[in-house]
């Protein structure tokens, strides 16, 4: 077991360093001139080259590289080109917002898609399965912020059930923050329903086909009885690997999100980023979902081995 | 001979445990309705045991399956009866049938690697089964046990604490008969139950099948497509074909004396009774499966049938009794004519085959081996390998899984690269140990024709490029002439030039594998190594692709490496047999030599596992335990643990060399030929 | 799943699925017309299914405004005026934004923008993805182990955010769109593709081709590909949905064409604020022809993804 966890560990390191060089890459191939982008088009020269050489943009790239790494490896950012503010205190407090908004929109999401797929496997190619599909198809097609925006008219500005602007305010009970989060992250579970709920009825269908399903009828289960006790096991490993693989993608999709709510998470504080061209706040805010997209892997392989003996047996040597 | 004819001559009696009357099932494909069973009828006494055979889509596993009523979802059974122990299964209710199921019928199938949920241990699927029946937990904990023991497993505590992945594949198939008994069934269905599981494996299985029957009253219906398991098993059998039963009778009759043109067809096709490809050609049946569903409105077997008449085409024949009313029926308006069909002859070229003076010599193998590296383990899957080949020669090459006949395969090919220390040579000269080293007449000098021609072939191209390309390849040909060659070795192969446009997924099974021969044969090839090349095929097509292949050889005078585990087939067509077991040759000789022993104590057991169609019973020899993993192989003589004649002190500690016991024979054991000749006289085990 | 998989295999699948001795008869031979015929078979079967028929309706109507433009548009999408604001009415049948352009006109035009990258991208992407999914699944070895580790790198990347910088940086012309988002899917097509060369790797006929000398190219790209094909046709289709859903989230983050444009991702983000004051409409047509669009195609490709999965 430990030697396993080490060894994910190990490829973690690795997959966080290829990411940390993805962005440097991204940001240093591209030409741009980051003090000028910072002090905008009317400063003078000499002010943006100062500041160009405060940053070490003047430096030759390799050694910008190395202090990029070391930034990475030390999980220590640096500072916020625009505000100044330690990276860190700028990227966890949101993190911790949208790790809540993210948190919520699967809890809405995954008993519910779960249940519709094994409804619509149960009902294969009735009506009801083609419905759960097709609804399924269509929900995973429609991006976040355009479930976003459709969702904001209809509840917190027709029925105002929820708030346009989800930030809560300090101090608020989670009661009320529910209140604030459940549209925005009604808006994510939509998108997340089609994924899961397809996943896990085609999971379930091809353990229904399988042998040991077909033992268990002859030994004269009653179907209801086959399902909970021999199928859900096998068939929800699929579902559980989308879930965590999603997580990457989740923080994708929760940046329009929380811009169509004016909500200061993760997503918003990356896409000011983006436009300021803050870089180690980028570095930090997309290292962060690496490591979060790691943990969230591991969890689910774990997960996996602890429903399936052969993986664990696997795991634990 | 005398001959009724009342069509329900099958007439149920009155205490059958399986009743089946005149069943038919449809199966619904992209809307159209097939017709799998036309009307099936059978019926099998309490503690009778029933064999269905036929060949690929005759209908028996539908059989089998509308019994318990479990049809795919697009199946129905549109007509006729089924019943167990006189309740009509086909109007139960659906709790009704549940409860059938628990308490009446059972069912074991192939594969039971795959019958056990992969994430439940053994025992807890085992005491499942006891508390569906009302026991208490406790109850049925006790009863899973004893459960386990019945069905010959030592340590069932232990078992029963294990995954199923945890248990080699006749421990398996033993749980998986532990469940299906568990409600001592009044019909228990076996469905292929030995397929897929090693011939020694695969004995031990029928011989525990054979007891419990003894110890039980359920009716077996067994589905089997090797003819010696349903002989050797079953007291009646039924022969189907295109969704009917043809003939019906007593085992040992129904084989030694058929009475259908199809049983009689079925039964030549089979390599038996120590047939050799140098005395007779294998039967052939004309023509092929109909496909299912096809509209068959007479005779089933009118289109291939030898000995049809005008009858035939006009009138259904009906369902004749055949003799002394013991039993036996036939469908066929011309029982009396079965004696008119011809046996197939040999050709002259095999028969003038001299297959006692060895060639010059192709290939040979000096000191091969093959260790696989898996993470810091070193799985040494061949081991030390000696071997020639002679001109226009068949080697068979025999053996159970792990014993590295597909790994002497790949190495000889060099596909995979033989250990240092070890050399592959071809009329001579040294050869690379990898295929990309290899010369292009090198190349062209040794092919492969493989197990599954679905996988052979690739499934994208046509038949025409797919030889084209050898041809090209393998001769530099190119061009018009190269399709003129093309045309040449399809026709010699028997195809048809329309065959040479299509793709491989519309030919059927044989003639796939007729594409794939002829692949091989494209650059004329001194030596092809064939890999289970008929064990996917129905009987009557392997025995095409047999001929095929002696008749290739004796005109090309092209040397086989044959590996099989059909002991029957390697009977047939080797010259030499070569035994395998853990990566070593524990015996090589002359295919007589090996058939009549003496045997390596291996070799012994492994003949004596075959179930014989023709009947003859050999004394069976049981092997303890399991076939050990290549990874961490025994001791000194890599066998002594599971062998019978084992000496303690000798065996354990070295391993015997291979050494020549009479011309030609050689063998890897430590106890003298003289000793073994004397044991394997005596029977040792009952 | 359909009804006909469980009794589809080859004439030997008694051995493997034994619950079902039955083989459908492959289509009875014919000729050399053969490989047109059941490519035609496919064809057919796809037209029939209603996600197919539905899906076409609606690209066809975008296309259709896509190529037409302002042929059919009821006003200028840019230049017409009328009182901003303006509730959707027989008039104006989406309404008006806040500039007093017509809502229905700019939504038909809009269709162009994204019709004329995302088919491309999404080709772009599957090439790409294509060629490093056969490296990493028949090379294998080394290049797919350090391979794999750069498309996992990419999964648990935002990369929505890593396309905003790229497009931010090099200018938001559509050529920059197409090329981030085709790169963008190359890593999620290698995985895809190379699982399905993995299967196909261990297969006879490729070691009957390496036993006649093939070379590595030749059996990667002659040997193999034709048989993934079905998977990368499904991953095409699919992909151009997501190219749509891609697009629309870059320009409604303002990697879009600068404002004049009638972009729908770009309008929405031009509409989105002003839904408080109880203006939808300009924020919710526009999104609506979005989530039209990735769902009709998605459903082309559901189609598509069911009849070359089922044969």
């Amino acid at each position: 077991m430990s030697r396993y966890l080490l060894r994910r560990l190990g490829s973690a390191v690795i997959t966080l360093w290829l990411l940390a060089t993805i962005v440097f890459v991204v940001v240093s191939v591209l030409p741009s001139n980051v003090g000028r982008q910072i002090l905008g088009p009317f400063a003078p020269q000499e002010q943006v080259d100062a500041l160009n050489h405060r940053l070490g943009f003047d430096r030759p790239i390799i050694i910008q590289y190395l202090q990029s790494m070391r930034r990475v490896f030390t999980l220590n950012f640096g500072e916020s080109y625009t505000s100044g503010a330690p990276v860190n205190d700028v990227i966890f407090p949101a993190l911790w917002r949208s790790g809540k908004l993210a948190l919520l929109a699967f809890i809405m999401t995954i008993p519910v898609s779960i249940l519709a797929g094994i409804i619509a496997a149960r009902r294969q190619d009735k009506l009801s399965d083609r419905a759960i599909v097709n609804l399924g198809l269509a929900t995973s097609s429609i991006p976040e912020f355009v479930s976003a925006a459709v969702l904001l008219s209809i509840f917190c500005v027709h029925w105002k059930l929820g708030k346009a602007f989800a930030n809560p305010p300090d101090g608020a009970t989670i009661v009320q923050q529910l209140q604030y989060l459940w549209v925005p992250a009604l808006a994510m579970a939509i998108t997340y329903f089609g994924y899961l709920a397809r996943m896990t009825r085609a999971g379930v269908i091809s353990a229904q086909h399988s042998d040991y399903a077909r033992t268990a009828t002859m030994k004269g289960m009653s179907s209801s009885q086959v399902m909970r006790r021999h199928i859900m096991r096998n068939a929800l490993a699929p579902t559980i690997t989308v879930i965590s693989v999603q997580i990457g993608y989740l923080f994708g999709g929760i940046i329009g999100v929380e811009r169509v709510f004016n909500y200061s998470g993760l997503g918003s504080t990356m896409l000011i980023a983006v436009g300021k061209r803050d870089i180690p706040v980028l570095q930090g805010a997309v290292l962060l979902v690496g490591i979060i997209y790691m943990f969230s892997t591991l969890a689910a392989d774990l997960l996996i081995a602890a429903l399936n003996p052969r993986v664990r047996l696997e795991v634990s040597k | 001979m005398t001959i009724t004819n009342p069509d329900n001559a099958v007439k149920a009696p009155a205490s059958s445990a399986l009743s089946v009357t005149d069943l038919e099932v449809v199966y619904n494909v992209r809307g159209i309705p097939r017709e799998v069973l036309r009307g099936v009828s059978f019926h099998i006494a309490p503690g009778e045991a029933y064999g269905l055979v036929g060949e690929s889509g005759c209908g028996k596993s539908t059989t089998a399956y509308a019994a318990l009523r479990y049809l795919p979802r697009n199946g129905r059974i549109v007509g006729g009866t089924v019943s167990v122990d006189g309740q009509d299964v086909t109007a139960m209710s659906n709790e009704r049938l549940r409860e059938f199921r628990a308490r009446d019928a059972s069912m074991v199938y192939q594969d039971p690697a795959l019958a056990m949920n992969p994430t439940l241990r053994v025992g807890r699927q085992l005491i499942e089964s006891f508390t569906l029946l009302g026991q208490s937990k406790t109850d049925a904990e006790k009863s899973a046990l004893d459960a386990l023991r019945k069905v010959r497993i030592a340590d069932p505590e232990r078992v029963m604490d294990r995954f199923p992945f945890q248990l080699s594949g006749g421990m398996q198939q033993r749980v998986v008969i532990a469940m299906a008994l568990a409600c001592d069934p009044k019909l228990l269905v076996l469905d292929e139950p030995t397929t897929g599981l090693d011939a020694t494996v695969e004995a031990e299985v029928l011989d525990l099948v054979r007891v419990l029957r003894q110890e039980s009253d359920a009716a077996v219906l067994l589905i089997a497509h090797n003819l010696g398991i349903i002989r050797s098993l079953c007291d009646r059998v039924g022969v189907m074909y295109a969704g009917r039963i043809v003939e019906e009778g007593p085992s040992a009759e129904v084989f030694d004396s058929p009475q259908h043109p199809y049983t009689v067809g079925l039964l030549r096709a089979l390599p038996r009774r120590g047939v050799r490809k140098t005395e007779r050609a294998l039967a052939t049946i004309p023509g092929l499966l109909p496909l299912i569903g096809s509209p068959l409105p007479t005779c089933v077997f009118l289109d291939r049938c030898a000995i049809a008449s005008e009858l035939c085409h006009t009138t259904a024949p009906p369902l004749v009794a055949i003799g002394d009313g013991t039993g036996r029926f036939s469908r066929c308006h011309h029982v009396d004519r079965i004696g008119e069909i011809q046996e197939t002859p040999v050709s002259v070229d095999i028969a003038m085959l001299n297959t006692s003076a060895k060639g010059a010599d192709v290939l040979e193998l000096t000191h091969v081996s093959k260790t696989f590296h898996q993470r810091n383990l070193a799985i040494p899957a061949l081991v030390d390998v000696d071997l020639s080949l002679g001109e226009g020669e068949t080697l068979g090459i025999v053996g159970e899984s792990g014993s590295g006949k597909s790994t002497l395969a790949k190495t000889l090919l060099g596909i995979e690269a033989a250990d240092e220390g070890g050399s592959v040579s071809l009329d001579g000269h040294f050869v690379a140990p990898l295929t990309t080293g290899r010369s292009a007449d090198e190349k062209r000098s040794m092919q492969m024709i493989f197990q599954n021609p679905d996988s052979a072939l690739n499934r994208s191209w046509t038949v025409r490029r797919i030889l084209m390309r050898s041809v090209e390849k393998l001769t530099g040909i190119k061009g018009d002439e190269a399709n003129t060659r093309v045309e040449a070795l399809a026709a010699h192969l028997r195809l048809t030039p329309r065959h040479l446009d299509l793709k491989p997924r519309q030919l059927s099974g044989g003639l796939k594998q007729r594409v794939a021969i002829a692949r091989a044969f494209a650059g004329d090839p001194r030596i092809v190594v064939c890999d289970e090349p008929t064990s996917a095929l129905d009987v009557s097509v392997q025995a095409a692709i047999l001929n095929l292949l002696a008749d290739l050889q004796s005109e090309k005078k092209t040397s086989y490496v044959f590996i099989s585990h059909d002991m029957g087939v390697v009977r047939y067509l080797a010259d030499r047999i070569a035994v395998m077991y853990l990566g070593r040759i524990q015996e090589l000789g002359p295919t007589d030599a090996v058939f009549n022993g003496p045997n390596h104590p291996y070799t012994e057991a492994l003949l004596s596992a075959i179930p014989n169609v023709d009947g003859e019973e050999r004394v069976r020899i049981r092997l303890d335990g399991e076939i050990p993993s290549p990874a961490n192989p025994p001791s000194g003589c890599v066998f002594h643990p599971r062998c019978p004649r084992a000496m303690p002190g000798v065996c354990e500690v070295s391993e015997p060399p291979l050494r020549e016991v009479e011309p030609g024979h050689l063998m890897r054991c430590h106890i003298p030929v003289e000793q073994l000749v004397e044991m394997q006289r005596t029977p040792t085990q009952g | 799943m359909s009804e006909s998989d469980q009794i589809e295999g080859n004439p030997e699948s008694m051995v493997s699925t034994p619950a079902v001795d039955v083989i459908i008869p492959a289509t009875p031979p014919a000729g050399p017309s053969e490989r047109r015929a059941a490519r035609k078979e496919n064809w057919r079967l796809i037209r029939r299914r209603p996600s197919f028929i539905v899906g076409n309706i609606i690209a066809i109507v975008w296309v259709t405004c896509a190529i037409l433009g302002t042929r059919i548009t009821p006003h200028d999408p840019l230049d017409f005026r009328a009182k901003p604001h303006l509730s959707p009415s027989s008039d104006f049948w989406f309404g008006t934004d806040k500039t007093g352009r017509d809502v229905l006109s700019r939504v038909m035009a809009g269709a162009r923008d994204v019709l004329k990258i995302a088919p491309p991208a999404a080709l772009l992407g599957v090439l790409f993805g294509v060629i490093l999914g056969m490296l990493m699944g028949y090379i294998g070895k080394r290049v797919d182990i350090i391979l794999s580790r750069i498309v996992e790198a990419f999964l648990a990347l935002p990369v929505v955010l890593i396309a905003l910088l790229a497009i931010t940086t090099l200018g938001n012309s559509s050529w920059v769109v197409l090329g981030v988002v085709a790169v963008l899917f190359t890593p999620v097509v290698a995985r895809t593709v190379r699982s399905a060369v993995l299967a196909e790797r261990d297969l006879d006929y490729v070691t009957s081709a390496r036993l006649r000398g093939e070379s590595k190219m030749f059996i990667m790209f002659k040997e193999v590909l034709p048989n993934v094909s079905g998977p990368i046709v499904v991953e095409l289709t699919v992909r151009i949905g997501y190219a749509v859903f891609a697009i629309s989230t870059l320009s409604f983050l303002g990697a879009g064409p600068p404002p004049p444009s009638p972009d729908w991702g770009a309008q929405v983000s031009e509409g989105f604020n002003s839904i408080s004051a109880g203006i939808w409409w300009t924020t919710f047509f526009p999104a609506a022809a979005i989530a039209s669009l990735v769902i009709a195609v998605n459903l082309i490709a559901d189609a598509v993804q069911s009849v070359l999965e089922a044969s």
